[in-house]
């Protein structure tokens, strides 16, 4: 672990620079630590894939104190609390038009018929890594070793809300209506961001994601009991 | 009191301190970018200093009023008017019903703050006013102005009328720390970084203050892994162009940050408008 100041009331701590599930499971479990503590000037944590970003008053807490506060607490990290969060979750997702907006350019791209890339997409398990770019975005990963998806070259003016998107070998699912990059092989009907819920957002860090291929019927009936609130989002977890 | 907007202005939004402790999931900070000014308004009728107010930026909105309270505009002197005459600013102006609130060209600074003395009757989400911003508009709370729109504060008495005086000198020249990537940069780039003055482009929003003239290369050739930011972060993209980050900025970003503007410069940044110009100095 590496600590640098980051402005004058912020740090950031970068473990090693790759993107795996053992170093994000550790940024996890600390900013999961720094949150339980509670310390007073502590005001926000940014958990990302291999780095923690930690806001804090410097009116309340200097930067040294800080950082002797956080290595003390990293070194009671055991195993156990490196895996606090078990969630295991499964999204249905539409990869029929007119949701698989990027089927073409995908097909192109990959250099494969676009049910092996489904297949792919529903066969991989992904781990929730952080969330960034817009409220409730959830960066996942990964795809296996050698199916990068290079980004559009011109970003999408309007992707539609609950878009799943894949970038390098990451997907995601665009929680809202928004300007994006991401090439677009499917919808899900789940939403991703309810304001108004106790809990807005449906994905956590460390969650682990799985994908099942749904007919744009299932697609509508699952977006009708939603809408009628008669849905039962017990389905998506386990 | 009831606040109807016949314009809405440029973009008038209601701010107040923004939303700390979900940032983790991805939801910037907000609140008033000039927080300083927004205290101070709220101080001038009485409020505590992280009431909402209206945050107006450059062309100020058209305000009918009904009923009677307190009001005071801080921050940039945007012309304000009351019933055709200079509004007063940084002072406790009575308002009484029927008065009429417009502002005219741009005198200094970007953005200015209107509060009004009492409970502002608004939505809120996870505690703040402040809308969350998409790039292309504004989404909940629904607190971006619109024509039309009206604005509730239940009044109080407020026997004091306070006036401040402000100095009304503009920040051009930013003191900065060394960002998380500074040692990346070849000495030359950093040199032309300190040395030089740059323009405020019109890509300058909520999220972040574009700067039109580039850092020449060689740049950092590195993919970096998306890492959280924070307000005041300038970073710079690969084809050399320098992006002060706001309140509004996404949480998390992939670009290498030469440097961190301090705190205390942070409300002058909100007071930049395209065409200024701007330096920084460690």
């Amino acid at each position: 672990m590496e600590f640098k100041k980051y402005g004058d009331s912020a740090l950031l701590i970068n473990f090693e620079q790759v993107i795996t599930r053992g170093i994000n499971a550790e940024v996890l479990a600390l900013s999961a630590a720094i949150q339980a503590a509670k310390w007073e000037g502590v005001r926000f944590v940014i958990p990302a894939y291999c780095s923690l970003t930690v806001g804090y008053d410097n009116g309340s807490i200097g930067y040294a104190d800080l950082c002797e506060k956080i290595m003390l607490i990293e070194q009671e990290l055991t195993v156990e609390k490196l895996s606090i969060n078990t969630r295991k979750l499964s999204i249905p997702v539409c990869y029929e038009p007119p949701y698989s907006i990027d089927h073409d350019e995908l097909v192109e791209v990959l250099g494969m018929p676009f049910d092996e890339i489904i297949h792919i997409h529903t066969s991989t398990v992904f781990h929730m890594y952080m969330m960034g770019f817009l409220p409730g975005f959830a960066y996942m990963g990964k795809w296996p070793e050698g199916f990068s998806v290079p980004r559009k070259s011109i970003p999408r003016a309007n992707v539609p809300a609950l878009s799943v998107g894949l970038a390098g070998q990451q997907t995601g699912i665009y929680p809202v209506e928004s300007p994006g990059g991401w090439q677009i092989i499917g919808q899900t009907p789940i939403p991703v961001f309810i304001p108004h819920n106790n809990e807005p957002f449906l994905f956590m860090p460390g969650d682990e994601v799985r994908f099942y291929s749904i007919s744009s019927n299932l697609f509508q009936q699952i977006k009708e009991g939603i809408t009628e609130g008669c849905f039962n989002y017990e389905e998506i977890y386990g | 009191m009831r606040l109807h907007f016949q314009k809405p202005g440029m973009f008038t939004t209601i701010q107040d301190a923004g939303r700390l402790g979900y940032q983790d999931f991805g939801v910037p900070i907000g609140g008033a970018l000039d927080r300083a000014a927004m205290q101070l308004a709220n101080l001038l009728v009485g409020n505590a200093v992280f009431e909402p107010v209206l945050e107006i930026t450059l062309l100020g909105p058209s305000i009918q009023v009904e009923g009677s309270g307190q009001i005071a505009i801080t921050g940039a002197h945007l012309s304000p008017m009351l019933n055709g005459l200079p509004f007063p600013m940084n002072a406790t102006v009575q308002i009484a019903n029927g008065d009429f609130i417009e502002f005219g060209i741009a005198v200094h600074g970007c953005r200015a703050y209107l509060s009004v003395g009492g409970e502002w009757r608004v939505e809120r989400w996870l505690g703040s006013t402040s809308p969350l911003p998409s790039m292309r508009e504004a989404l909940l709370p629904n607190n971006t102005i619109r024509k039309g729109a009206s604005l509730k504060v239940n009044t109080r008495p407020f026997p004091n009328t306070l006036k401040i005086e402000v100095e009304t000198q503009m920040k051009m020249n930013f003191q900065v720390m060394q960002g998380p990537e500074f040692d990346l940069f070849a000495p030359d780039v950093i040199g032309h970084f300190f040395s030089n003055k740059f323009k405020v482009s019109a890509a300058a929003n909520r999220m972040g203050v574009r700067l039109e003239d580039s850092l020449p290369g060689p740049l950092p050739n590195l993919e970096m892994i998306s890492s959280g930011i924070v307000p005041g972060t300038v970073q710079v993209t690969p084809s050399g162009q320098v992006i002060v980050l706001l309140a509004d900025a996404q949480t998390t970003g992939g670009y290498p940050r030469i440097a961190n503007i301090i705190s205390a410069d942070l409300d002058a940044l909100a007071q930049l408008k395209p065409g200024d110009t701007v330096g920084f100095s460690l």
